[in-house]
């Protein structure tokens, strides 16, 4: 599956295609359902995460032919997004945040392995410019949905300190992207 | 304190706000008003998706994981089980008939059946490969102005097809909603009343194929009922967008 073969199963589901959904799912999913994990840390949470998730995209998925960003950065930002709002969401428990690898071994799945890879260099190269405690929050932050109180604890630093951190940090990687 | 990086540049105000929003760092309250937000202003809609973009290749941090077959029949459940659920009522009402109308009814199903899947096998052979097909598809977004009236439009280039999918807006009674394409300086071209329906199909003519294919607007007006009388809006636009390749 290409790109350009996502963005088509995308519009055509927005054409209330179920056969373009179906494949729409079969394609993504497993991408998807790691974001809701890595952001909910509860599986039973992530699955009715996931669902929510697509029940989005067959209602929603109009609205990515007026969206700039590729196909699968906007299915990751859907999920990403739903699970960020139902982790704040959650009574506050208090509970440690641990980021135990519940996901220890995952395995890869059926979709474009090689655009991942060629990604991942990327950022990577991108987020070594930055310091080690600067880039473990900016993660910490994008792909777990940690919020600035939780990382201000975490680093032992002051609130504000965390976020001027974050901002700055978010600034280079963007000029390190671009280049 | 400010967000100077080490060229004295700032993050700061909706800019700020924004790369806060996407990171994912703001807490419930602020998040929520972020996200109202999102839906209510375009110029702060599009920062956010900027940021999207930035930094989307952070996903590739995520992990691929299958999700248990499970997860897909319960959102198959929580979409589609109207359309099951009239099936069954459908069914359960065809014996106060009598045996034997119910067992037309049961063979009128199966002879549906039997069509059905001879057509099933049959579209594949006659439909062209779906990963091969021309990259000859169009699509827009016709997006409110002034009203709720929306709709997402594909435009098929090899079958000259254009497909309607209703998103919201009524038409008010009496009226129709007719297509128009707008191409440069031309005065605006009729491609049809809108079906009532909420997902519908135009077919394109020649002429108005060369427009569309040269990148043109699609605009849709409220007209009297058949159209309108002049071969010009006539009624006020109710939304519009313009057409990009996928």
């Amino acid at each position: 599956m290409t790109p350009h073969d996502i963005t088509k199963l995308i519009v055509r589901t927005a054409m209330k295609d179920r056969g373009a959904f179906d494949l729409l799912y079969r394609q993504t999913s497993a991408k998807l359902f790691g974001v809701c994990l890595r952001v909910l840390r509860d599986r039973a949470e992530a699955e009715e995460a996931l669902q929510d998730v697509y029940v989005k995209i067959w209602t929603k998925a109009d609205r990515f032919a007026v969206s700039d960003l590729s196909p699968i950065s906007w299915l990751v930002a859907v999920a990403r997004n739903h699970a960020i709002d139902k982790l704040r969401a959650r009574r506050p428990s208090g509970a440690p945040i641990d980021h135990a690898a519940e996901i220890a071994d995952p395995k890869p799945g059926p979709e474009s392995v090689a655009v991942m890879t060629s990604e991942r260099r990327r950022i990577d190269e991108c987020m070594d410019e930055l310091d080690d405690e600067r880039s473990a929050a900016v993660r910490g932050a994008y792909l777990s949905g940690d919020s600035y109180a939780e990382l201000a604890t975490r680093h032992g630093v002051p609130l504000n300190t965390m976020r001027t951190w974050l901002r700055r940090s978010l600034l280079k990687l963007r000029d390190c992207l671009e280049r | 304190m400010s967000a100077a990086d080490d060229n004295g540049r700032e993050l700061t105000g909706d800019d700020a706000l924004a790369a806060d929003y996407v990171l994912g760092a703001l807490d419930g309250d602020d998040r929520r008003a972020a996200a109202r937000r999102i839906e209510t202003d375009p110029d702060f809609a599009r920062l956010v998706e900027r940021w999207e973009e930035h930094m989307a290749p952070l996903a590739a941090g995520y992990e691929p994981v299958e999700p248990p077959a499970a997860v897909k029949a319960g959102l198959d459940a929580r979409l589609f089980a109207a359309d099951g659920a009239t099936a069954t009522s459908r069914g359960a009402a065809a014996p106060a008939g009598g045996l034997w109308q119910s067992l037309a009814v049961w063979r009128g199903i199966a002879a549906a059946a039997i069509a059905g899947l001879v057509l099933a096998l049959a579209v594949p052979l006659l439909a062209p490969p779906p990963v091969d097909e021309p990259a000859g598809r169009l699509v827009a977004s016709l997006a409110p102005q002034e009203s709720n009236v929306h709709y997402f439009v594909v435009y098929d280039a090899s079958t000259r097809d254009i497909g309607l999918s209703h998103v919201t807006g009524e038409r008010d009674g009496g009226r129709d909603f007719e297509l128009w394409v707008i191409e440069g300086d031309t005065p605006p071209a009729s491609l049809g009343i809108i079906p009532a329906g909420s997902t519908v199909h135009l077919a394109v003519g020649e002429a108005l194929r060369r427009k569309i294919e040269a990148g043109a607007v699609f605009a849709i007006s409220l007209e009297p009922a058949g159209g309108s009388p002049t071969g010009q809006p006539t009624g006020p636009v109710v939304a519009a967008g313009d057409l990009r390749a996928i």
